[in-house]
């Protein structure tokens, strides 16, 4: 194997792998602030707004994240919108994965014990304020360990980014592999760079959130 | 107005689908009286205390609350079903204590009474906190201020619980069976503060009980319930001593017997 060809294949890597990062980063903020958004608007008295958080959620969740990502990158400049393709990447990504997310907030927020909902009735809470410190307190909580697997799941929908035009881990590891040959190596990284970004990131941030919503469910000595 | 009842039930009826759960109801509840409901269960006996909660829509009638309509607001000159913003402001007047506690878990103690005085009444955090320790002290929880609901045995929860009613000032107080769901050796704690709540605070207090000792010491008025409807009431001593009622007279043995 040419030493050169395998020096700028792992310089071409690492960015790969930051490119990767910053993607699955932007496009989580995206699909957690949607998601949420969307699923409190999925469960909310009012007809008409419930109606159009289901339109999106089918949207998103029931149509190809592939076909999407087309759209908004291929179709949309043919009505004069032209987007970059970080932007596409970062909210494209992100809004596919909200039609998911807000199916968990619903999910979340419903399991929550109708005797909350009476006990905020009784005290005369507003239904913002029931929502904001009763309720969702106790639907994240629910909802957290279900998010970690949509984060990561995510991550690994982010190669398809590759189709506009940027080149992430997946695309990195496959021209690495075409430059020197060495299909075993790089598809090797790339297998376990995925793992490593899921297992040391998305996997503790995730548990540490649940640790910190987790007061008052969990027996412990009063501080 | 001081001769209105406090709370009236004015031909009040509730169905869930084809079964009448209460049938015509009429009962008034003077200001400051002590009223527990007894009755076999399906009687209707929980619907009455969660219809005037709001917690279930009527089919018929009125419920008033302090001189006026509860169910029901004057609209364009006639009355209407009552909207969410009448429905909020009569229903203040209103406290409820429930079977299975229904604390706030992610929330201390001291929070879960603090939390309706900040954000509903909007009282400030110090004043909340004042009157939250203050009532905490008076249900003998001063000491479990920072405890959250998982650290605390059924009879201390159903304390706070009701320490938190109180703390937003309700003029009406209602009792769902707040002792069942607890250990025989933790009903005393609760009724206890219930005697202590009858006697030093101006309270109209409606209560359904299984409890018959305390319903009998306790109430100026009892009420047994039989299929929807009061089949008879009054004064404890009358009622438990010399029931007029054939079906009264069965559930008091019944529920005697059981011990």
């Amino acid at each position: 194997m040419n030493e050169f060809a395998l020096g700028f294949s792992v310089a071409a890597l690492a960015k790969g792998v930051a490119v990767t990062l910053v993607v699955t980063l932007g496009a989580s903020l995206v699909a957690v602030v949607l998601g949420l958004a969307v699923g409190l608007v999925r469960v909310s008295p009012r007809w008409p707004l419930r109606w159009l958080a289901i339109a999106y959620i089918e949207f998103f969740r029931g149509t190809s994240l592939l076909v999407q990502l087309y759209w908004w990158f291929f179709v949309l400049p043919i009505f004069g919108l032209t987007l970059s393709p970080w932007t596409v990447a970062v909210f494209g990504v992100g809004m596919n994965v909200s039609g998911y997310g807000a199916e968990l907030v619903r999910a979340a927020i419903q399991s929550v014990d109708r005797g909350q909902y009476e006990a905020c009735t009784a005290l005369n809470f507003p239904r913002l304020t029931m929502m904001r410190r009763i309720v969702l307190p106790q639907a994240i909580r629910a909802m957290l360990p279900a998010w970690g697997n949509l984060l990561i799941e995510l991550l690994k929908g982010t190669s398809l980014i590759f189709f506009i035009t940027i080149t992430e881990l997946t695309t990195a590891a496959k021209l690495a592999a075409d430059a020197t040959g060495n299909y075993l190596l790089f598809f090797a990284v790339a297998l376990f760079g995925y793992y490593v970004i899921a297992r040391a990131l998305i996997t503790p941030f995730v548990r540490w959130l649940e640790g910190r919503f987790s007061r008052g469910f969990v027996r412990e000595m009063p501080a | 107005m001081s001769d209105a009842p406090m709370v009236r039930f004015e031909n009040v009826t509730k169905r869930y689908g084809s079964l009448t759960v209460l049938d015509e109801l009429n009962l008034d509840i003077a200001a400051n009286e002590k009223v527990s409901i007894i009755g076999p269960s399906g009687s209707g006996k929980t619907t009455v205390l969660r219809m005037l909660m709001t917690l279930e829509r009527i089919n018929e009638g009125v419920i008033w609350v302090d001189g006026e309509p509860l169910t029901h607001e004057q609209r364009n000159g006639r009355m209407a079903p009552a909207g969410d913003r009448h429905l909020r402001r009569v229903r203040g007047k209103i406290g409820m204590v429930f079977q299975h506690f229904n604390l706030f878990p992610h929330m201390t103690a001291l929070a879960n009474c603090m939390e309706a005085p900040v954000s509903v009444l909007g009282l400030s955090k110090q004043e909340a906190e004042a009157r939250a320790a203050e009532l905490l002290d008076m249900v003998g929880l001063a000491d479990k201020k920072g405890h959250y609901p998982i650290q605390l045995s059924g009879g201390q929860k159903q304390r706070v619980a009701i320490a938190r009613a109180l703390a937003m000032r309700p003029k009406v107080m209602l009792f769902d069976e707040v002792t069942s769901a607890l250990d025989p050796e933790l009903v005393g704690e609760v009724l206890n503060v219930i005697r202590k709540l009858g006697a030093e605070h101006n309270l109209t207090m409606l209560m359904v009980t299984h409890q018959m000792g305390f319903a009998r010491e306790f109430s100026d008025r009892v009420c047994f319930f039989y299929g929807g409807r009061i089949a008879e009431q009054g004064p404890p001593d009358k009622l438990f001593n010399d029931p007029e009622n054939e079906r009264t007279r069965q559930f008091l043995s019944a529920v005697l017997e059981a011990g």
